[in-house]
């Protein structure tokens, strides 16, 4: 309701440009928002999930089932259910309503990414360390793992010749050494894309396993793969250190005038530092999909692309160490990026200085100020009742089911057992006296610098 | 768009003695919508003038232009002067015009819009030509009939403050008491008495989830009660530094907003019982502070006339309201789609502002208010399968004299009058159960004695159904509350 009133100009900028807030609690590695953006998931070394409610910065749950740190967190589209996966060799399911384990799957290997499938909760797929990638069915709970190949969809021989046996074997010897490091649904959950360690990206049907198109696109390990909201672009970050943008063939079409042969991948944008030749550690869309983000290797900042020119938009600033994963939120222009030393969660936003002729109405915007002094003149007829048709499709919105409880304990609900830096590579845990108050204190949000204070 | 003109030059004449405005009259005389501005203020600022409803229809503002500019430019600096002192300044704007403009005001009402408007087509009477209504839709109903189903006594002294719960199946109520009880609608037997205040209780709020009561207190403090264990919360919310009015959470139930005698309008975090924000809100004690259903707008009044709009998020101030006689604000209210705040003011009118045009565009009259902090709603009515265009909704308020006053939003007239009470009626809440929609009210204190406190819990629940005439859907039987004891100061806003 309050977009009627704020200032256009800042609602038109579309990404942030302060640091404006930074949240700890704990060591965090990685983060992800739901869907409607009001939780952020960070996930502890300590094998911790803790969720932040993003409008107090306070810890909304603490989920503890993991022993290792936390390697990914994938939210279901209502937002009630967080799937987890960790160096534990595990991957848990949580409903977020009362905080239990819907699920647990054991792995052989540790866990590097596991996401769910967008519109079923109960599937997802995951990538594992030296190990071949699954799709995971825990419609039951007796986990169904189905093993989704790695090695590239080779071009049929042209006449349909049969391999001599010392080209098969070479083959599969070469097969053998593409390992997947990233696998991700796509929108509509048909297709699982995953990226080799040989800089392929192939693409997987979700209900045969099998490969229908492969293509080699990056010189390095594909690091990381990410979607853009609407499905619609694919962005890949991988070690020869460039950020390659995909624009997403339309999958749906498959079958209906689409054959799998015809599926191109065509990179639309290259994001490199040419002069320093950084690498990028962790990358994402914007909300919109119209910026690209990336952390950068032994660097503090945060690199803002924008895609219609692949020029460089912004450089954020203000964290004093190394990021690691970044997170933009799904509809504000919020950046949160999480520091590898300490483990903090650093917010960028935008500052809106306030405006005082909002607070003084007789300077106010002159021509709508024309009170009806006589009572009879009142003649509209106002409907108090009816909300925009706006509103109503978002509270529709399966998206909108589920609200998250308000735990009124939940900082008394921790162990005290939290892990705290207590310098580079330090730490040390929590002494117990200082276990009852911690969660609070530690929480609390800590604005950065002089004249940010949001408490004013 | 010409807003950085206009708004400094306004800026000046209107803070500035009588001589710039004769050059602003040059000014602004071939530039047409400014005009058109200038006469409204001209209009609006009489404020100690008892009647201004009785100018001359033709409003010719020339003769007493410049006496008009002076006498706000000395009203402005008197209440800038004497912002610190709250009490100095709280009824007396409204007080001295107050009877004889609503009488005016109210022989109009009734004259423009006589009863026989009632029943007529709302769809003939849109501006623009509505498609013809071809299942001609049955005439609005022109009253209401709650009727009177449960006195809830228990309270030994007034009570400030009811709410349904979120799915209305429970009331609460607080009072100058120092406790918060909680009742079952249906039956109207008391459930909970929670007690651990040290002092009146001006505010209670469901959670969105229901599961606790809020309750905001004389003592300084916001105490949370859980419905399912019936105990205190552990955390107290303390940080006001004075009386706290008004409470209300955000949809989600993870924010309470408060607004207090200390000027300022806190946004708490609820899970960690500590304010997220503060509001430098008002330079006089906040009577009235309410949340948007979705959330993202908190509205605050206080006696120093102004309504402002905040924005939950950044904590700033997006919007502010005041009426041309800037009386005291008591108590504001988002209507149910979020468009419109509802204002009650000490000049005796409660306001409905299109606020992001920042225009009032109906003013209800015909309940009493110099004093209190008097709170009321919405509600809607008329029978639930018809669908008018736009839909049937009444605005309600308690009144000073005991009774509750319930306007038809679109044409001001009273659809009902409520009597019963016999002292202030403070607390108004609508709500509606297994389709009967329901009005509770608290009331201050009287002299009816406190003997019937502890006993009186279950008065014959007065079989009421309300199905008399085209009325029948409308089986409006408020539950009451009403409270014998001597009357609550903590509520008064003086």
């Amino acid at each position: 309701m309050n977009l009627s009133l704020v200032d256009p100009f800042i609602l038109a900028q579309e990404y942030p440009d302060t640091l404006t807030e930074k949240l700890q609690s704990g060591h965090a590695s990685c983060l992800r928002f739901n869907h409607t953006g009001d939780f952020l998931a960070s996930g502890r070394v300590d094998g911790t999930v803790v969720i932040f409610d993003i409008e107090t910065n306070g810890v909304a749950l603490k989920l503890q089932g993991h022993t290792r740190q936390i390697q990914s967190l994938s939210w279901s589209r209502d937002g009630r259910y967080l799937l987890t996966s960790s160096q534990d060799w595990k991957c848990i399911l949580w409903d977020l309503k009362d905080g239990s384990r819907l699920r647990t799957v054991r792995f052989e290997a540790p866990v590097y990414i596991a996401e769910l499938h967008p519109f079923n909760h109960l599937l997802f797929v995951a990538s594992l360390f030296e190990d071949q990638p699954v799709l995971v069915d825990i419609s039951s709970p007796k986990a169904i793992k189905r093993i989704l190949p790695s090695a590239p969809l080779r071009p049929q021989a042209p006449n349909g010749e049969e391999l001599t046996p010392e080209a098969a074997a070479k083959q599969a010897a070469q097969d053998a050494k593409h390992s997947t490091c990233v696998s991700i649904f796509t929108a509509l959950g048909n297709h699982v894309i995953s990226g080799t360690s040989k800089g392929w990206i192939n693409i997987i049907e979700t209900e045969t396993c099998t490969t229908i198109h492969s293509s080699r696109l990056c010189n390095g390990v594909v690091i990381l793969i990410r979607l853009s909201k609407n499905g619609k672009d694919l962005l890949i970050n991988s070690s020869d250190r460039i950020i390659r943008t995909v624009v997403m063939p339309d999958l749906s079409q498959l079958g209906m005038g689409l054959e799998p042969a015809n599926i191109k991948l065509q990179i639309e944008h290259k994001f490199q530092d040419v002069v320093n030749r950084l690498s990028w550690n962790h990358v994402t869309f914007s909300s919109t999909g119209e910026f690209v983000t990336a952390t950068t290797y032994m660097n503090p900042d945060i690199y803002v692309w924008e895609r219609s020119h692949g020029s460089l938009a912004k450089i954020l600033e203000g964290a004093r160490e190394e990021l690691g994963v970044v997170e933009w939120h799904p509809t504000r222009p919020l950046v949160v990026a999480c520091g590898l030393e300490s483990g903090a969660i650093y917010e960028w936003f935008i500052i809106t200085p306030q405006k005082w002729s909002a607070l003084a109405p007789d300077f106010g915007e002159v021509e709508e100020n024309v009170h009806q002094r006589r009572l009879d003149l009142e003649d509209e007829e106002p409907d108090v009742i009816t909300p925009d048709p706006s509103k109503v499709d978002t509270d529709t919105d399966p998206a909108h089911a589920f609200a998250m409880p308000v735990l009124m304990d939940v900082s008394d609900s921790d162990s005290g057992e939290d892990i705290i830096a207590v310098g580079p590579g330090t730490m040390r845990r929590r002494t117990p006296g200082a276990g009852r108050d911690g969660p609070e204190t530690e929480a609390d949000a800590a604005p950065r610098g002089s004249g940010r204070s949001r408490r004013r | 768009m010409d807003h950085a003109h206009t708004k400094p030059r306004r800026r000046v004449s209107r803070r500035s003695p009588t001589g710039s405005s004769s050059d602003e009259l040059a000014v602004v005389s071939n530039h047409e919508p400014a005009h058109r501005h200038r006469q409204s203020w001209s209009r609006n600022f009489t404020p100690q003038r008892p009647t201004p409803q009785k100018r001359p229809p033709s409003r010719s503002e020339s003769p007493d232009e410049l006496a008009v500019d002076a006498d706000e430019y000395w009203r402005s600096s008197r209440t800038s002067r004497s912002r610190h002192s709250p009490s100095k300044r709280s009824a007396a704007p409204s007080s001295p015009g107050r009877t004889p403009s609503e009488d005016a005001s109210n022989d109009r009402m009734s004259t423009d819009e006589g009863r026989t408007d009632n029943h007529s087509d709302p769809s003939d009477r849109l501006p623009t030509p509505a498609p013809p209504a071809e299942p001609p839709l049955p005439p609005k109903p022109d009253r209401l009939n709650y009727r009177e189903k449960f006195v809830l006594k228990a309270h030994q002294r007034g009570v400030s403050s009811v709410q349904f719960s979120p799915d209305c199946t429970m009331i609460a109520s607080g009072g100058a008491d120092a406790t918060v009880k909680v009742w079952e609608t249906a039956t109207g037997k008391p459930l909970y008495t929670f007690v651990g205040h040290l002092a009146g209780i001006s505010t209670v709020a469901w959670s969105p989830d229901g599961k606790w009561v809020a309750s905001g207190s004389d003592d300084k403090t916001i105490r949370f009660w859980s419905i399912e264990t019936g105990r205190a919360h552990t955390k107290i919310f303390k940080g006001h530094h004075n009386y706290i009015y008004q409470i209300a959470f955000t949809p989600k139930g993870n924010m309470l907003a408060s607004g207090s005698y200390d000027e300022a309008v806190f946004l708490w975090d609820v899970r960690r019982a500590k304010v997220m924000r503060s509001l430098p809100a008002h330079s006089d004690p906040v009577a009235g502070m309410d949340v948007v259903h979705d959330g993202t707008l908190v509205a605050s009044c206080a006696t120093d006339g102004l309504v402002r709009i905040w924005d939950t998020h950044t904590g700033q101030c997006l919007r502010t309201l005041v009426h041309e006689d800037n009386p005291p604000a008591t108590f504001v209210k988002f209507s149910p789609n979020g468009k419109y705040i509802l204002a009650w003011t000490l000049d005796g009118c409660i306001r409905l502002w299109n606020y992001v045009e920042s225009r009032v565009i109906k003013t209800f009259q015909g309940h009493e208010n110099k004093k209190y902090s008097i709170s009321g709603g919405f509600g809607t009515y008329g029978p639930p399968d018809v669908k008018y265009n736009p839909p049937l909704a009444f605005a309600v308020s308690g009144s000073e004299d005991g009774a509750i006053v319930c306007w038809d939003i679109v044409t001001k007239n009273i659809l009902q009058r409520i009597e019963g009470h016999t002292d202030v009626v403070l607390g108004v809440h609508t709500g509606q159960l297994n389709g009967k929609r329901m009005l509770v009210s608290g009331v201050n204190g009287d002299a009816a004695g406190p003997d019937s406190a502890p006993d009186s819990n279950l008065p014959p629940p007065t079989p009421v159904n309300g199905a008399d005439g085209e009325d029948t859907t409308m089986a409006d039987a408020p539950p009451e509350s009403s409270v014998a004891g001597t009357p609550a100061g903590d509520v008064t806003m003086t």
